[in-house]
């Protein structure tokens, strides 16, 4: 049962075309890879997925709700954006908190205390975000993506910043969430890491998909890499 | 080299100055601005001389730099933006500015250019179209046109002295916030000196002022060396490191979201804005420009009336109908504390942020209010229009701040740079003020006026409701981002 059904999107900034007549199928329980060079669309496809922007035209249904109904999606899934812009004047805790109040969950101190433990922010938690560090504030969003534990996570570059010991935990973690038959959708430039995760995948190039399908059944017993330099550079159309 | 550099880094300051307004009014909004400010002063200066035949030419002098001085303090507060941009309070916005963090170049210089990029952009965009539209009038009051650009020249400098003075004390402040106090309580003394005390004269702090007694260069020279000194004491002042403090706080979102319950399903974001308010330092500021602008009304009053020479019988009502318009520059300055990018990706939309701002800013500004009306009740020995007073207070209050950010959204103070939405807030909010004001002057001649301030200040409660009900069809789909290109 697919959780994402994107269908001939298009979006345009003006005179840029960035998204052309995008379809995206992503099932129930996947771990969902989304590829491209810069430019490519990957995060406005993200964004558009997400309810964040509108597309000009086709359909989008995430996690059952179309995306034109954001407020609805948001609380259904949990997304980490490209950036990592905490509150300014809310500390770590004080951001989770405002999470869970915002997402009307119930057990918010608990909750809390998972994911500070998990990102051992215990000695950090009282810091206002605005004078944490880049990794630190990596890890607010993430845990305020995770926190409320949704069947569907989209994530735009959710490695970036982290050390290795966190890239490693985050990645354990969301290895769990698929293997609960969660789903997992994930933009990234770290193929070796996406290579290891990713059961589907799907290159986006100049703002179309021009290879999706199953890691496996696409590389051809070659790795990530040449996938992704094949579509790109051999512009095939899948 | 080094000059070259300060242009090209002008040059481009000024082209991303207005392409952050374009990406944000459009080029029709932006382009129009200017136009609007020519047409509104070309006719107010031809209705001027008719409306108020009996003011001194020495006085309307006095009332427009005053009005350019305050314009320029309004915008020059700006010495702080070097601690916002260097403890990352701009989210994901990426501006010229930015550059002495990576780039070898010094933040003074940034500053420099930046100051003298405003003040060109505030030339072009308020000053030029704004003396343009006098000259459409001045052959009718007998004026010259060469008085006419002389007028632009003293007013500009006033905005000039004004924008330094503001400049130099917000750099003062990130420095030492006592330092900054200090400062700001003397300038407020020199205000005092001039107005209740007559001790010195207006020219003081406004030196071009002086170039209409004598008609000579001086006051101009003096101006514009004042100014060129302010804005150069700004610039040294500027700190090159700010350190960034691990700032800790013990308490939690939860325990102000119980304590504002009372709200109901407002009470969360409304907890998060006034925990805004309180850390980032805009408490004070906040409620002490709302004061100052209630007693800048009462101040220029007094010049009118002073200069007339006549007691025009401003009373009490008449005054609380000016809170409404002077708490929109209070809710602009709330919209600007804090970037709400990461709203984006939660269950929330703008609309409800909106409307925790909302509910912050009637919280602080209800107590002042509620001073400022009983205040002049006593000093004008008018107890008895009080209640009065502060129902207008209230209706207006509601009824322009509704307005505004209904039209404006959580970026109030660019939006108002689009020549659309101005124009729809001026058609919004004059006439009923007017009426308002009209009915409180003739109370004392004919008391059923009073009948008629309560119908409009019930009829701007009710016009409310539909307002701020609305502003969930007009904001809810917007996205939290300053410039959303989707990239």
């Amino acid at each position: 049962m697919p959780v994402i059904e994107a269908s001939d999107v298009s979006k345009s900034f003006g005179a840029t075309t960035v998204l052309q007549g995008v379809s995206l199928n992503v099932e129930e329980g996947e771990f969902f890879g989304l590829f491209g060079p810069n430019g490519a669309g990957k995060t406005t496809l993200l964004r558009v997925l997400t309810g964040q922007l509108m597309q000009d035209t086709g359909t989008v249904f995430t996690a059952g709700v179309p995306n034109t109904e954001p407020i609805r999606l948001k609380q259904r899934v949990g997304i980490v954006p490209e950036a990592e812009t905490p509150p300014t004047f809310l500390t770590a805790q004080e951001t989770l908190e405002l999470t869970c109040m915002i997402r009307g969950l119930d057990g918010v101190q608990s909750r809390i205390e998972r994911w500070v433990r998990f990102f051992d922010l215990e000695e950090k938690r009282d810091i206002l975000c605005r004078d944490l560090s880049k990794g630190e504030r990596q890890k607010v969003m993430l845990a305020a993506a995770f926190i409320h534990e949704p069947k569907l996570l989209l994530l735009d570059e959710p490695f970036i910043n982290l050390d290795p010991i966190y890239q490693r935990r985050v990645r354990e973690y969301l290895q769990g969430v698929a293997s609960e038959g969660r789903t997992v959708f994930m933009c990234t430039h770290i193929l070796e890491i996406a290579e290891r995760l990713c059961d589907t995948i799907a290159v986006i190039h100049q703002g179309c998909i021009v290879e999706q399908g199953r890691l496996a059944d696409i590389s051809r017993g070659g790795d990530l890499e040449e996938v992704f330099l094949r579509a790109v550079e051999g512009g095939a159309v899948a | 080299m080094g000059q070259s550099l300060s242009l090209r880094l002008f040059k481009s300051m000024m082209k991303e100055e207005w392409r952050l307004h374009q990406s944000l009014v459009g080029p029709l909004g932006s382009g129009l601005f200017p136009a609007m400010i020519f047409v509104f002063t070309a006719f107010l200066a031809v209705v001027t001389p008719l409306l108020l035949s009996r003011m001194p030419t020495a006085t309307i002098l006095l009332m427009l730099h005053a009005a350019s001085l305050a314009y320029g303090l309004f915008v020059g507060n700006f010495g702080s933006i070097g601690e916002h941009v260097m403890t990352r309070r701009l989210g994901q916005v990426s501006m010229i500015m930015q550059m002495p963090q990576t780039y070898p170049v010094s933040f003074r210089r940034m500053m420099a250019v930046f100051y003298a990029k405003d003040a060109v952009f505030y030339l072009l965009y308020s000053y030029i179209p704004l003396t343009l539209g006098i000259a459409v009038a001045a052959p009718m009051a007998g004026a010259s046109f060469t008085g006419v650009a002389m007028l632009g020249v003293t007013t500009l400098l006033a905005f000039m002295v004004g924008m330094g003075l503001s400049f130099t004390l917000s750099a003062v402040s990130v420095r030492s916030r006592p330092a900054g106090l200090a400062l700001y309580v003397a300038l407020a003394g020199v205000v005092a000196m001039i107005h209740p005390l007559g001790m010195i004269g207006p020219e003081c702090l406004m030196p071009s002022l002086g170039y209409w007694a004598s008609r000579d260069l001086q006051g101009i020279a003096a101006a514009a060396a004042a100014s060129l000194l302010l804005a150069s004491l700004g610039v040294a002042l500027m700190k090159e490191k700010y350190e960034i403090r691990q700032s800790r706080y013990g308490d939690s979102l939860l325990s102000v979201d119980q304590l504002l319950g009372f709200m109901g399903g407002l009470s969360t974001l409304a907890a998060k804005e006034w925990i805004e308010v309180r850390r980032s330092g805009a408490l004070g500021p906040v409620v002490f420009s709302f004061s100052g602008h209630l007693l800048a009304v009462y101040l220029m009053s007094w010049v009118f009336e002073s200069g007339v020479g006549v007691n025009l019988g401003f009373n009490v009502v008449f005054y609380s109908g000016f809170v409404g318009f002077m708490g929109v520059m209070t809710y602009s300055f709330i919209t600007n504390l804090e970037h709400n990018e990461y709203l984006n990706v939660q269950p929330v939309s703008v609309d409800q942020v909106v409307k925790g701002k909302l509910a912050v800013y009637f919280a602080l500004t209800a107590g002042v209010t509620a001073l400022y009306v009983v205040g002049l009740g006593v000093m004008k020995h008018q107890m008895g229009l009080v209640p009065l007073g502060l129902l207008l207070a209230a209706a207006t209050s509601v009824y322009v701040v509704g307005v505004t950010s209904y039209l404006t959204g959580l970026w109030t103070n660019t939006m108002f740079f689009d020549a659309g939405i101005i124009l729809r807030f001026c058609a919004a909010v004059v006439p009923p003020l007017i009426v308002a004001e009209i009915a409180a002057l003739i109370i004392p001649m004919r008391p059923a006026a009073t009948y008629a301030v309560v119908a409009v200040s019930i009829i701007l409660l009710l016009v409310s409701v539909p307002i701020l009900r609305g502003l969930e069809r007009k904001w809810a789909e917007a996205s939290f981002s300053f410039v959303n290109t989707g990239q």
